[in-house]
This record gives structure tokens, C-alpha cells and sequence, in this order.
């Protein structure tokens, strides 16, 4: 089941920015190897579960995997052919602002190779830039 | 652990983000130069003699000579440093003075060895959870890193950072609770088809609702 939260205190958000570069959240913290953003984008709830689903399908049993991420930014939409106005559109998915640098996925227990056709096919997924990393000791 | 490396460094008397750009643009880096109760000194300096000693098998806990261009000659060790997000360029890095009679607290790497028969004989995956434990010694007994054996792990079992043998000067200031490596059962891929995705239609309950209502009911009554 796709990511969101279990609460919020607000149901509607302002679009808000995605400037500058993630200076929280890039380096790896658990794992070996890692998937890194090269731009920012919104990644949408389907779009981590997709990539998720494509990692684990990847190393079958074997590896532990770290969601990096996570949509809690609601995304309206406004129904097709209605008129502008009236109000803000109903949440419609959940997002999680991604900016560059970001890592996204780790993973350990698992040779370099597979690792790296792991989030190359994740990579696939997602609506942006990466690239893979690997700890120095393991480089 | 101490290294013949002599690192060269600059006064920089410019301050500001536009002149530490410009520095970086020219190819040094800004630094600062701290400890020993003396006053801090920013510097600047070649990134790649930098990067040399941080990827050194000592790392950052290589004690090296800082020759300040026109300034002191000093025992120093990298404390901290920062990379570029994107692009893994050396931005900026914390010099501290250190005196060699003084203990000081540092990190050093844990690195397993084996394969724990958990893994082997059970199927289970060994997961490092503490990379690195903070000690203190004194800077000439530095380890380089522990190696810990892993090999007599079962499934369910785990390493802690009080079973790490400490020499010398040597005093772990990490909790000794704290869990260096452990073998874990392995869950069955969780695949999660799509088709669970027509839940995610379900909205996650709005704090404070209640209230809210009441404030929309109000409202109501208002007009």
C-alpha cells in the first residue's frame, strides 16, 4: 500500500518551492548503497511504491531495504472540465519534495552488482535524475 | 594517529559567502582553525590535501602538521567537514589544535570481519547498526579501526560496543549497550501488489476535526 500519513493537521497545502540543494538527508545513514537525486521533482506516493516494489521483486529474499523519503504533502486536484474557482481542489495523492542530493533508497546485504541493477530499475520509476552511491568502505 | 603530512594553509582575512565562493572558484577551500585555548583562525586550503587524509586508511582521525603560511606550525586533526550535496566537492573543514599529552574524544570505525553463521547456516542477514564509536584516548593511541568478529553470530544475536576490547589509554565513551552489528531473520519479500492501491483513496484523519466542525458550523450560523 502506497505511502501517507497516518494524521495531519491540515488536509490542503500551498504548492511551496523546491529551491536549492538537501542539505539534510544526503549522505547514507544505514545502509551500503544508496539511490541519490540529481534534481528536484515531487514524488508522488505511487511513484516510491513502484520503485519500492521493483527493488524488492529485484533481490527477491536477500538485502534490506531503506525508504529514504516519504509523501506527506497532500496534492489537490480540481475535476475535469470545471470552471476556475470556487475554491481549492480536493486531495487527490501524497508527495514527498525531493531536491538535489536527496538519497532516496538504501540498501544492504546484498552484492554491489545487485545493487546497483536494483535502483537502476527503481531509477526507472521515478520522475528524475540519479545516481548510485556506495559507502567508501565498500567502494 | 600521527602522519609526517604537512598540510598548507592560508589566513584568509576576506569573510563572507561571496568571498568563500570566490575561494572555492580559485580551487582552496575555506577552513577554520580551532582548540587549545587559543584564539580560531579561518583559513584556506588545497581540498585535494584535504581529501587525501579523510580517504587515508586513518581517515579523519589522522593527526597531521598545519603549517599556517606567516602563522603557527601545529599538530592539527580534521573534526569536521562538509560536502556538496550533489557534486561530493569539499566545501569547508574544521581544523582543531591538538596537544599531544591531553586525551581527546574521537570516532572510530568498527569494521566487521566474517560471515556470522546466522547468515550462513540460517538464512539470516547480518545488519550493522553503529559504524563508528566515539572513544577517548590519548591522540598518539588512535586506532585506525576495531575489527570485530562476527563469525559466532546466530540469528537473534548481536554485537555491543561494551564486547569491543579497549588498550591503553583507551575509554569508550559510546554506550556500551549500543549495538555494533546483529543477524536478523529475513521477512518474506513484501512484494505489495498494486492493486492494494484503491485503499490510498482513504484520507488520514484531520487533527483537531472536532473543533474545526464546530468553527465551520459557527460560520454557518454567521451567515
Amino acid at each position: 500500500m502506497p505511502l501517507m500519513p497516518k494524521k495531519v493537521k491540515y488536509r490542503k497545502q500551498h504548492r511551496g518551492r523546491m529551491k536549492g540543494k538537501a542539505w539534510r538527508g544526503n549522505t547514507l545513514a544505514f545502509g551500503d548503497y544508496g539511490l541519490k537525486a540529481l534534481e528536484c521533482a515531487w514524488i508522488t506516493d505511487r511513484q516510491i511504491e513502484a520503485a519500492r516494489i521493483a527493488i524488492t521483486r529485484f533481490i527477491k529474499r536477500g538485502g534490506k531495504l531503506w525508504i529514504r523519503i516519504f509523501p506527506d504533502k497532500p496534492i489537490t486536484k480540481k475535476p475535469a472540465e470545471s470552471r476556475m474557482g470556487k475554491g481549492k481542489g480536493s486531495p487527490e495523492g501524497w508527495v514527498a519534495v525531493v531536491r538535489p542530493g536527496r538519497i532516496l533508497f538504501e540498501m544492504e546485504g546484498v552484492p554491489r552488482d545487485r545493487a546497483e541493477e536494483a535502483m537502476r530499475l527503481a531509477a526507472h520509476k521515478l520522475p528524475i535524475a540519479t545516481k548510485f552511491i556506495a559507502r567508501e568502505a565498500v567502494a | 594517529m600521527r602522519k609526517d603530512i604537512t598540510i598548507e594553509a592560508e589566513i584568509r582575512t576576506a569573510r563572507g559567502k561571496n568571498e568563500a565562493r570566490r575561494l572555492r572558484q580559485s580551487g582552496r577551500i575555506p577552513a577554520v582553525l580551532y582548540g587549545a585555548y587559543k584564539d580560531s583562525l579561518a583559513l584556506s586550503v588545497d581540498p585535494r590535501a584535504v581529501a587525501r587524509i579523510l580517504h587515508s586508511p586513518s581517515g579523519h582521525n589522522t593527526i597531521f602538521q598545519l603549517n599556517v603560511r606567516g602563522g603557527e606550525v601545529t599538530p592539527a586533526m580534521i573534526v569536521d567537514w562538509q560536502y556538496h550535496p550533489v557534486t561530493d566537492k569539499l566545501l569547508h573543514v574544521d581544523f582543531k589544535r591538538i596537544d599531544p599529552s591531553k586525551k581527546i574524544r574521537v570516532r572510530v570505525p568498527v569494521l566487521t570481519q566474517g560471515d556470522p553463521r546466522g547468515v550462513k547456516q540460517q538464512g539470516g542477514l547480518l545488519e550493522i547498526v553503529t559504524r563508528e564509536i566515539e572513544i577517548e584516548c590519548l591522540p598518539e593511541e588512535i586506532p585506525e579501526h576495531f575489527t570485530v568478529d562476527v563469525t559466532p553470530l546466530w540469528i537473534g544475536q548481536n554485537l555491543r560496543a561494551g564486547d569491543i576490547p579497549m588498550t591503553g589509554s583507551m575509554r569508550l565513551v559510546t554506550s556500551p549497550e549500543a549495538v555494533i552489528a546483529h543477524v536478523i531473520a529475513l521477512r518474506g519479500a513484501a512484494t505489495g501488489e498494486p492493486a492494494e492501491a484503491a485503499q490510498a483513496a482513504a484520507e488520514p484523519e484531520v487533527i483537531k476535526k472536532g473543533k474545526k466542525e464546530e468553527e465551520e458550523e459557527g460560520e454557518g450560523k454567521k451567515k
